[in-house]
């Protein structure tokens, strides 16, 4: 089984920045994915794109390289995932960035699931019965 | 072409949704082809010996530019480069390795295994910290 690393709101701006004072503690996970590709395995990294409008981070931003570097793909919040995302922001009142990442945790099969945060017990809250392991940054 | 540029544009190739394929010149031995083929008939690896090789370049592709993106960082940035110890705790905790809650144990295991096998890799750490925590308990 392949699987997916979600990142939420501070992993990726931790990652974005390298001044950021858990750069080096997100990017520790960024290289053990690396070294998992180098040896095929099949692992990838995304972020919600509600958690890159909460983050600020726009792709379109020549500083703001790095991340499509590491190849850190997008996961669009299309109609089905809003749907998700509407009942999780009713259900949990989170942020709409933590609602769209729990409705890719909730959505997404055949893959296992991983999420680097530095709020775990939203991420819990948000991701239902999906079974998520929640990485602590 | 400078390296961020390179690759940049071999990103860009690999996100292309152009499906247009080429017949090449490549040179693929014998032995490797037939070795191919026969783990698409008889083990159902991929649909076609094709989508066996095409796979396997874009995994191998991904993995260098991913690696490269990140030794380009670690050189303009010193500090981000994780420690051994620091890949093995991310690997523990991506894992939920036992060991994962114990990351000064990792961090002691590391060094002493630097000491003996200075090529030690992040998996090494682990097996001697779990090696070491066996002895001790």
């Amino acid at each position: 089984m392949s699987r997916l690393i979600l990142l939420d709101n501070e992993a990726v701006q931790a990652l974005a920045d390298p001044e950021h004072p858990k750069h080096r503690r997100a990017l520790s996970h960024i290289q053990v994915v690396a070294r998992r590709k180098a040896r095929q395995i099949p692992i990838r990294v995304a972020v919600p794109t509600g958690v890159r409008v909460e983050a600020g981070y726009s792709r379109t931003e020549a500083t703001n390289a790095f991340l499509g570097r590491l190849r850190v793909s997008d996961v669009p919040l299309d109609t089905a995932t809003a749907n998700v995302a509407a009942d999780i922001v009713s259900r949990a009142a989170v942020s709409v960035a933590d609602a769209h990442l729990g409705a890719v945790m909730q959505m997404v099969a055949n893959e296992q699931l991983t999420v680097i945060t530095s709020d775990p017990d939203d991420m819990r809250a948000v991701a239902g019965t999906a079974g998520v392991t929640v990485v602590v940054i | 072409m400078e390296p961020p540029h390179a690759l940049d544009r071999i990103n860009e190739l690999l996100d292309s949704a152009d499906a247009e394929t080429a017949n090449t010149s490549m040179r693929i031995p014998i032995a490797l082809r037939q070795a191919a083929t026969l783990a698409v008939e008889e083990l159902g690896a991929a649909p076609s010996t094709t989508a066996l090789t095409t796979a396997a370049l874009r995994a191998t592709l991904e993995a260098l530019v991913m690696q490269a993106a990140l030794d380009h960082h670690y050189e303009q940035h010193p500090q981000a480069r994780p420690s051994l110890a620091d890949l093995a705790i991310a690997a523990a905790r991506l894992d939920t390795h036992p060991l994962a809650v114990e990351p000064e144990r990792i961090r002691r295991a590391a060094i002493e295994i630097v000491a003996l096998h200075p090529d030690a890799d992040p998996d090494d750490v682990l097996l001697w910290a779990e090696a070491q925590a066996f002895v001790s308990a």
